[in-house]
């Protein structure tokens, strides 16, 4: 094809040509082969970059948001399969065990005559990042930071997956935890709302953990409404009402 | 084409399309389990499966978010069968064995395999045009960068400091030069076998 195709062929999609041109172009199309086949590849190509280029941040949400469905999905199956074969072991999946299953806070420890602190709810269960295949030192590093409460260096590990990944959601809800334990709070609770915010399977748990920094910074009215945000599908859902209980 | 009528399951396809959470989890709860099953069954495991499925998925998703999907069939059997032909093309390149991979009717519903098979041309399409990109030329590059970004070409032409003719038409060789990248990979060729 010359220059002048192409040209014309922006045209045509645009619909910048005149009703006269396009009869002509129209018929073109469907005389000269390869005229139609390269019209063809360039009117995809036009849609295909529209669609990558355009949409960029609205795919990546849809890929970080289709990597937590799929890991609780792929978890639930394989917890369920362990119960049935307990010698079974565990296995962790691609980006390990999605945070909504894992984030089991220890809530049973709490004083009940007490007013509630953080440290009563804050038992983090441990991270698994391992990847499949391959290692990779960010994620172990990450992981054994994280898990062995040396949330500084998480930090950094995390920060560091996050240059390469940055819309990866299930990093970022650990960083914020990690975040809250290192008492850096405006950081913490601008990711947390954005993660709640968002349309993801990790809304409500950013929610909770949010709900758990304000009460760490002791803004009680804050905690009691970002508490009643907890939708009743959430497995924070119950934790969520007895802590409210317990600030009224 | 556009005669047929489109299936009520269209309603999967769209909630992609619009990172529906519900429909998400919906279509793992409902058409996972028979594609588990089916790669369990050949020399797969839980984690192919995932990855399979997972891939499909975006696969469907970049499809309809470019409107290029009309479902005129069940999504159970347009999914299973995109999701089988996936795993066997990837045991054939593994294993470099030979699998035929045939397909067998599922249900009395003609389009399924039709449907199943544009995808899998449409994904491997798409994965051409992500090369052909990646081959072209920097000033190039920046140029498409801006004009999908921005939108409007008298603000893209500001931007690069060009002027607005000159943009529109930089847009079309550019473009037109992918194009030629297109054809000349081999891969072109091998698109609808």
């Amino acid at each position: 094809m010359e220059e002048q195709d192409y040209i014309q062929f922006e045209s045509y999609l645009l619909g910048d040509l005149s009703k006269d041109e396009s009869i002509v172009f129209e018929e073109k199309l469907k005389t000269d082969v390869s005229f139609k086949q390269a019209f063809e590849i360039y009117k995809d190509m036009s849609s295909h970059l529209k669609h990558e280029i355009e949409n960029e941040q609205e795919n990546s949400d849809f890929k970080a948001n289709l990597d937590v469905i799929s890991n609780m999905y792929f978890n639930k199956l394989e917890k369920d399969k362990t119960i049935e074969q307990p010698s079974h072991k565990f296995n962790f999946y691609k980006y390990g065990i999605a945070a909504s299953v894992i984030i089991l806070i220890g809530f049973f420890v709490f004083n009940q005559f007490s007013d509630p602190t953080y440290e009563d709810y804050n038992s983090f269960n441990t991270i698994s990042l391992t990847v499949r295949s391959g290692e990779n030192e960010a994620m172990t590093k990450a992981e054994h930071s994280f898990n062995s409460k040396d949330y500084k260096e998480a930090i950094i590990a995390f920060n560091e997956i996050l240059e390469n990944d940055y819309s990866n959601l299930e990093i970022q809800l650990y960083k914020s935890i990690a975040l809250v334990e290192t008492n850096q709070f405006q950081e913490a609770d601008e990711l947390l709302l954005k993660l709640s915010q968002g349309n993801s399977a990790y809304q409500d748990n950013a929610k909770w953990i949010l709900a758990l920094s304000y009460l760490k910074q002791e803004n009680i009215t804050a905690v009691v409404e970002t508490l009643k945000t907890i939708s009743q599908n959430s497995e924070h859902y119950k934790v969520a009402q007895e802590l409210l209980n317990q600030l009224d | 084409m556009s005669a047929k009528k489109i299936h009520e399951d269209q309603k999967y396809v769209d909630g992609l399309a619009a990172n529906n959470t519900f429909i998400i989890q919906t279509i793992y709860d409902k058409f996972a389990p028979k594609v588990i099953n089916y790669i369990k069954k050949n020399s797969g495991d839980a984690y192919d499966a995932q990855d399979v499925i997972q891939e499909t998925i975006i696969t469907i998703y970049n499809q309809a978010k470019q409107n290029k999907l009309e479902l005129t069939c069940p999504f159970d059997a347009y999914f299973f069968l995109l999701c089988k032909r996936k795993w066997l093309n990837q045991l054939k390149k593994i294993g470099g064995k030979e699998v035929t991979i045939n397909e067998e009717v599922l249900s009395e519903d003609d389009d399924a395999p039709m449907l199943s098979f544009e995808s899998s041309v449409f994904e491997n399409k798409e994965a051409l045009f992500k090369e052909a990109f990646l081959e072209l030329g920097e000033a190039c590059r920046d140029l498409l960068n801006a004009t999908f970004k921005i939108k409007s070409m008298e603000e893209v032409a500001k931007s690069l400091k060009i002027t607005y003719a000159y943009a529109r038409k930089k847009k079309s060789l550019c473009i037109g030069q992918l194009t030629k990248l297109v054809q000349a990979s081999p891969k072109f060729n091998q698109l609808k076998n």
